[in-house]
């Protein structure tokens, strides 16, 4: 069964509050820990970033040895979700030995909400190095305009 | 071939003491297969491409060392973080005798496919015995 789950990490009281709260307790925590400071969701698989300019949301997603052809994204009203399944065969290297597996294989699904509406048909998604890059124009209605000052 | 399971998200493993490099160093994860003339190695560099890639074997130590091709851009805001970018460097020990000479690598959509020949088995020798 894939992990579905929607993220709306950008809710209204979470944009100052709670996760400027979560960040000073992630920092807290690691400075007795020494554990890095993530806010990666455990056992949530491709890990993803997400950044917002005046016009756009970008999502980034690390899926190193994922195959363009294995990556479904599909757009819902504000909702983006990403599926797909990472696969890796040695089937054919009949002769070797595995001595150590750290890279997994399997199935992922991912959702998230974005706080407004994005533009469906300008949707860009690339795909280089192992990295999922999504570019999310926002509405019409969203983007920024500029307003002409007229000289009276 | 079994079912497909969900993937797991595994926590990036952050490097201490990597002091000469600017920002996080990150550890790769790393696949090993051994065939009979030859080592095979797959490690996850997502965001690396085949221009940043150092690979280099020394006295039976192998250590790869990878830069990100990209990285975000200044004006991306950040709204939700999951992973951090940085460089990524990683050193092991191999056990047999390799061939210097027989070390191919390649990129492929982040990951770096590395294949290290054995070096050739000391052959037999027979040694003609002269009669006296």
């Amino acid at each position: 069964m894939a992990q579905y789950s929607v993220y709306r990490p950008w809710a209204a009281e979470s944009r100052g509050g709670l996760d400027q709260l979560r960040r000073e307790m992630d920092s807290l925590f690691n400075r007795y820990t020494g554990a890095p400071a993530t806010g990666r969701s455990r056992g949530v698989y491709p890990a993803v970033n997400l950044y917002e300019t005046a016009d756009a949301y970008t999502l980034t997603a690390e899926l190193p040895g994922v195959d363009a052809g294995d990556i479904h994204i599909s757009l819902k009203g504000s909702t983006i979700s990403l599926q797909g399944e990472r696969k890796i065969e040695y089937e054919s290297q009949a002769d070797a030995s595995l001595h150590r597996r750290e890279r997994q294989a399997g199935t992922f699904h991912r959702a998230f909400e974005l706080p407004v509406a994005i533009d469906a048909d300008k949707v860009e998604a690339g795909h280089r190095n192992g990295v999922l890059m999504l570019r999310m124009p926002k509405s019409p209605e969203h983007q920024p305009r500029r307003i002409a000052v007229q000289a009276s | 071939m079994t079912e497909s399971q969900a993937l797991q998200a595994r926590e990036k493993q952050e490097l201490e003491g990597e002091g000469a490099r600017p920002g996080p160093v990150f550890r790769p994860d790393i696949d090993i297969l051994e065939r009979p003339d030859a080592y095979l190695i797959y490690a996850d560099l997502p965001g690396a491409d085949e221009n940043s890639v150092d690979v280099r074997f020394e006295k039976g130590i192998l250590t790869l060392d990878a830069q990100l091709a990209t990285s975000p851009e200044p004006s991306w805001e950040p709204l939700h973080t999951e992973y951090r970018v940085g460089t990524y460097h990683r050193e092991f020990r191999l056990s047999e005798d390799i061939d210097p000479d027989g070390v191919t690598a390649r990129m492929n959509n982040g990951v770096l496919e590395l294949q290290l020949s054995k070096s050739a088995a000391r052959q037999p020798r027979s040694i003609p015995i002269q009669a006296g």
